[in-house]
């Protein structure tokens, strides 16, 4: 089954081709990445398929409906949820609410049961709080539930983001860069952290730059270079592709 | 499961709770004493309490919601101004009169509210000041129904039905009972999945949108909600005063509240009432300052702003039900007003 | 139908209030485009400008003339004091834009009220420049004041072009419009500049202020009205454009003198403020296409 499909999808900035006629598919299943120099247009890809830019051309398929031109806002409520490149929390919020936070999308509480203090109001917020605390635990910030987020070093944050994310419980989860600025220890253990809701049967699709982290985790690879795609493969695959090698060390070897 | 009283209770078992709250605890203690001992405290309790509903409703969404207005006493004139017409040229009862007043505040803001939420920076900014303006120049110009500068008087004080808050201290009784609903109200907003929705697109109106969150929806829904809590205030004062002139709603209603806000406390649920009881209150030892009041307010606004920019009083933890060890970071609340931040 | 000469009138006042409006408004793009500063005390200075000046003639004889400049310098003066004791200090600290606004707000509240306090609450003016019968071309009379105030304006806008093409000072802050860290790093004095906008922004304001008060009048409230007319002049024109803001200042004066024709002399403030609204909400870029 395929979860996404992106058709022939282009988007141009004045004169500028930002990304160019991509196609691929994800799978429901496993992780899948998407690598490629700086600049090749990764993180426009991120935003056209999450709804914050509208394409120029081309359609994005999300569980086989056409979601092209809907607003992130309603991407989250289908089931599609993504992270940012520069770690966007709110600060001024404890861990807990960040979290919380995440669950908007599966909670409907509105002002007026939340002012009148409805029962079904307070089930529904304590019943966020306990799935936002397991989600906490599950990534390893139990210690940190009641502290600011706006605190927390960086590590610890991008976990932060991700946790929170994981509480719209997407159907594909869309993580951008997220092992930029981790050292050695917490890259490994978020690979552990995103193969496990791969695992857990939520679609993981990533831009990522930490090659090792890459080949360890994704199932499948699409490699942009110039926004567009150059190369499809398993990590195997790619490892070999010629292509690859050239955008990636072409300079370097030259 | 937090609730306030919980929260309240929580807070004061520590000794050194009990001092970082001491502003808190004094504001409530002179408004407890202006009941009682009653005397010429008791008018300037009143302003005190009417204008920390005004100013709960700014911290809604300015405090949570990161935004600016420089326009609410618009929404606080259009009641102020209903309620005094209803009251005295139709012959309606209190209740009933601050209720279509608040009405019309909630139809503006809805109107008003959709296109100039939209806008970023010194265009928002001018934009409600602009709103606030014409609801004061219509004031002023109206005169069949307004009676322009010289106002309208014999506006009959609070009450329901036959019973009347004649007495000063039954006023300050009543207008007591409304700020614990207001403060109460802004508790229970906070805590809950709209105020956390609030305080999550002003801290980033991307991650808010990423995750579902209807940022402009929820914009418009702060604006309206801030402006019920102006409106009310609105209704309250010209009963309280009995006597309104487009004055009472000029622009220096919007600077005195953002005095209260900024000594107060930007974000904090008692911050409000701290403000306004301080402003309001303090001043007096220095009686005979009456004519100077507007540009104490002032002055005292740019020091805070300058000098103390988190304001005097901090106490985030009653906004939220756990304290820890970060509150004392100081932060910039100014800051938290992202919608100012970008340019158009 | 309308006399085409009442129109005529009609047109003539409201050139001539416009090119008030203009004045400030350039005083607010000179701010912005030094600073990114958007200084709500603007109004201040117009209401100072006239008030000074009637002060010094009421108090001291001097005469018109004299009044005037020491009063635009006098203002000037204090617009380098508002700047040093509200704006720089939040400047030096980052202050948010809204800070920024809330601070000059403020400033020209506690400014309103010290002048209420000094001269009451009666309006105030000072006599016309020139005391002569108006010209009549056609019908339309065209007063001397009116003639005073359109000369000084085109006088002005010449010099300040003038200035900021020719001199070096005046390129120094067209840099610091374009590229403030830039300008820092070619040896500009950036903090120096952000005085002088508001000292050249100030005395903008008191000279539209000292021009403006024989044909209306001054009392410690006009400041608020005028400032919000000079902001309007200044998104007409496309925000940080001075002659854009020239051009938005007629504009809005010939539409307002319109707007009092149509709907009676009350509306004149409801009608600008409904005129920068509807800008906002609509065309927020101004008349000249992009703002900077």
């Amino acid at each position: 089954m395929t979860r996404l499909s992106v058709k022939g999808l282009t988007k141009r900035f004045g004169g500028l081709v930002a990304t160019d006629n991509v196609s691929f598919d994800v799978p429901e299943k496993g992780v899948t990445a998407v690598i490629g120099p700086n600049g090749a247009g990764k993180t426009t890809l991120f935003n056209l398929i999450s709804g914050f830019l509208p394409p120029t051309d081309g359609r994005i398929f999300f569980d086989g409906t056409d979601v092209t031109g809907t607003p992130p806002e309603r991407m989250a409520a289908i089931g599609l949820v993504r992270t940012f490149q520069l770690v966007q929390l709110f600060p001024q919020l404890t861990v807990l609410e960040n979290v919380m936070i995440g669950r908007h999308v599966r909670t409907r509480a509105g002002l007026m049961s939340a002012l009148l203090s409805l029962p079904a109001a307070r089930r529904e917020e304590s019943e966020t709080q306990s799935k936002a605390r397991a989600l906490i635990a599950h990534v390893g910030l139990g210690a940190q539930t009641e502290r600011l987020a706006g605190v927390l070093p960086y590590g610890q944050q991008r976990l932060l983001e991700i946790a929170r994310a994981l509480a719209a419980e997407p159907r594909l989860l869309l993580l951008d860069e997220p092992a930029a600025g981790l050292n050695h220890g917490e890259t490994e253990r978020l690979g552990l952290l995103i193969r496990e809701i791969a695992d857990g049967g939520t679609t993981v699709l990533l831009i990522e730059h930490d090659m090792r982290l890459v080949m360890n985790t994704a199932d499948r690879i699409v490699v942009l270079n110039f926004g567009a795609k150059i190369a499809e493969g398993t990590p195997a695959e790619i490892e070999r592709h010629a292509d690859v090698i050239e955008a990636y060390l072409g300079g370097v070897a030259a | 499961m937090t609730s306030l009283p919980a929260t309240i209770f929580r807070e004061l078992r520590d000794p050194l709770n009990l001092v970082r709250h001491l502003p808190t605890l004094l504001a409530v203690g002179l408004v407890l004493y202006a009941i009682v001992a009653g005397g010429y405290v008791v008018a300037l309790a009143g302003f005190a309490l009417i204008y920390a509903v005004f100013v709960t409703g700014l911290n809604i969404f300015m405090g949570l919601g990161g935004q600016a207005s420089f326009g609410h006493n618009a929404f606080a004139a259009i009641s102020g101004y209903t309620s005094a017409v209803l009251t005295t040229s139709y012959g309606w009862e209190t209740l009933p009169a601050m209720g279509v007043g608040v009405l019309g505040a909630v139809t503006l803001a809805v109107i008003i509210g959709y296109p100039t939420l939209r806008l970023k920076g010194h265009y928002l900014a001018m934009a409600t000041l602009a709103i606030g303006l014409i609801v004061y120049e219509i004031a002023v110009q109206w005169q069949s129904v307004t009676q322009g500068y010289t106002g309208i008087s014999g506006i009959p004080p609070l009450g329901i039905g036959k019973w009347e808050a004649a007495s000063d201290r039954a006023q300050l009784i009543v207008l007591s009972l409304i700020v614990i609903l207001a403060m109460l109200s802004a508790w229970r907003i906070r805590n809950s999945r709209f105020g956390r929705a609030l305080v999550a697109f002003s801290g980033s109106e991307d991650a808010a949108r990423a995750l579902g969150i209807d940022v402009a929806r929820y914009k418009l829904a702060a604006f309206v909600v801030s402006a019920v809590y102006a409106a009310i205030a609105g209704s309250l004062l010209v009963h309280i005063v009995g006597f309104v002139s487009p004055e009472v709603f000029g622009m220096s209603m919007v600077i005195a509240g953002f005095t209260m806000l900024y000594v107060g406390g930007i974000g904090a649920v008692v911050g409000p009432l701290v403000g306004a009881v301080m402003i309001n209150l303090l001043p007096e030892t220095f009686r005979g300052l009456k004519e100077y009041q507007d540009i104490i307010y002032g002055v005292a606004l740019i020091m805070i702003l300058i000098y103390a920019p988190g304001g005097f009083a901090s106490m985030s933890t009653l906004w939220r039900g756990a304290p820890s060890e970060d509150d004392t970071i100081a932060r910039d609340p100014g800051l938290a007003v992202n919608a100012l931040e970008a340019k158009p | 139908m309308i006399d085409p000469t009442y129109l005529g009138q009609i047109l003539v006042n409201g050139i001539s209030v416009g090119c008030i409006y203009g004045l400030i408004g350039i005083g607010f793009c000179v701010i912005y485009n030094a600073s990114g500063i958007v200084n709500f005390a603007q109004g201040a200075f117009v209401m100072l400008g006239g008030m000074t000046a009637y002060l010094l003639i009421a108090k001291t004889g001097l005469p018109l003339l004299a009044a005037g400049v020491i009063a635009t310098l006098v203002v000037a003066v204090l617009g380098v004091a508002l700047e040093r004791l509200v704006v720089r200090p939040l400047w030096d600290r980052n202050a948010t834009m809204f800070v920024m606004i809330l601070a000059t707000l403020a400033a020209q509240i506690v400014v309103e009220r010290a002048m209420l306090l000094m001269v009451g609450d009666q309006p105030k003016s000072i006599a016309v420049f020139t005391d002569l019968p108006p010209i009549r071309i056609g019908g339309v009379a065209i007063g001397y004041q009116l003639l005073w105030i359109i000369g000084v304006s085109v006088v002005l806008i010449s010099a300040l072009n003038a200035f900021f093409q020719r001199t070096l000072v005046g390129r120094a802050m067209r840099a610091c419009a374009i590229d403030r860290e830039a300008a820092a790093l070619q040896g500009i004095n950036v903090s120096g500049m952000l005085a002088l906008s508001f000292a050249l922004s100030a005395g903008l304001g008191a000279i539209a202020g000292f021009l403006v008060t024989p044909t209306q009048y001054t009392a410690y409230n006009v400041g608020t009205p005028f400032a919000i007319s000079g902001f309007i002049a200044a998104i007409v024109g496309g925000f940080g454009r001075p002659l854009g803001a020239f051009l938005g200042g007629i504009i809005l004066g010939v539409s307002q003198a319109l707007a009092v024709v149509t709907f009676g002399s009350g509306m004149k403030n409801v009608a600008a403020l409904s005129v920068l609204l509807l800008f906002l909400f609509f065309r927020p870029t101004g008349l000249l296409g992009t703002a900077k």
